[in-house]
């Protein structure tokens, strides 16, 4: 399950243990969508349940970043593992957004 | 040096075009590198795994539902060979390569889009994760090999 956690203009996404990976980015990409629609601007993705992110799941961070930018917010990412961090280093996706580790 | 994978495993599959079937794949494939592969290379070799099918579903099968592509994947000594063919009309590899030759000899990164593009990463990160990237002639067989 994909839990959103709201609090004014903030929201937390937190998977129970979906990966960010293309077979899950339609459920992502909704609540994603549907929490900047509802007017929420930090937007906090919690990695902490999350094994595998793929290029498909980077699209989608990478998208959200950009519609949250564009309206004054933005995005961070938490709790992400040591490999996922290093594949968005190499990437070079933390240069776009705050990233932290577990 | 020890060898990281202690034994081996061999996965033949024909994959409908579709995100579930690749995940489904890809949890298979992660059950026999929890059992076969050390823990540092697990992550390298699953995300391998992933970009080679998903590169065939959205390029080679144009993510059509209906079409189908081929995976074999051996999980063998120290080495993971991942070889998926698909039907479709193939891409022009030399063409990303040059790119990404260019890429490197200007010191930008490596990876293949540009930093806040949306698609596009999935080349990248086989050349970034892999040993050794082949494509056939057309461009619709590609060929990874992962040393451990």
């Amino acid at each position: 399950m994909i839990t959103l956690t709201r609090e004014d203009s903030r929201a937390l996404i937190r998977p129970t243990e979906e990966d960010v990976v293309a077979a899950w980015a339609p459920e992502y990409r909704s609540k994603m969508r549907g929490a900047v629609a509802d007017g929420v601007r930090e937007l906090v993705l919690d990695l902490a349940n999350v094994q595998m992110v793929d290029s498909t799941g980077i699209g989608l961070l990478i998208a959200a970043h950009n519609s949250l930018r564009k309206l004054g917010g933005h995005l961070a990412v938490i709790h992400a593992s040591a490999d996922i961090l290093d594949l968005f280093q190499s990437m070079r996706i933390h240069q776009h957004f705050s990233v932290s580790g577990q | 040096m020890k060898p990281s994978v202690r034994y081996g495993c061999e996965l033949w599959q024909t994959l409908a075009a579709v995100p579930s079937a690749v995940e489904e794949f890809c949890i298979e494939f992660r059950r026999h590198a929890e059992k076969h592969l050390d823990r540092p290379h697990r992550f390298a070799a699953e995300l391998l795994v992933r970009e080679a099918l998903n590169n065939a579903v959205v390029h080679g099968c144009r993510s059509d539902p209906g079409n189908r592509f081929r995976c074999a994947l051996r999980l063998g000594v120290g080495r993971l060979t991942i070889a998926v063919i698909d039907d479709g009309d193939g891409f022009d590899w030399r063409a990303v390569l040059r790119r990404r030759n260019d890429n490197v000899a200007t010191a930008a990164t490596a990876a293949t889009a540009a930093t806040t593009a949306a698609s596009g990463r999935g080349l990248g990160i086989l050349f970034r994760y892999a040993t050794r990237v082949r494509f056939n002639e057309k461009g619709n067989a590609v060929t990874v090999v992962k040393r451990f």
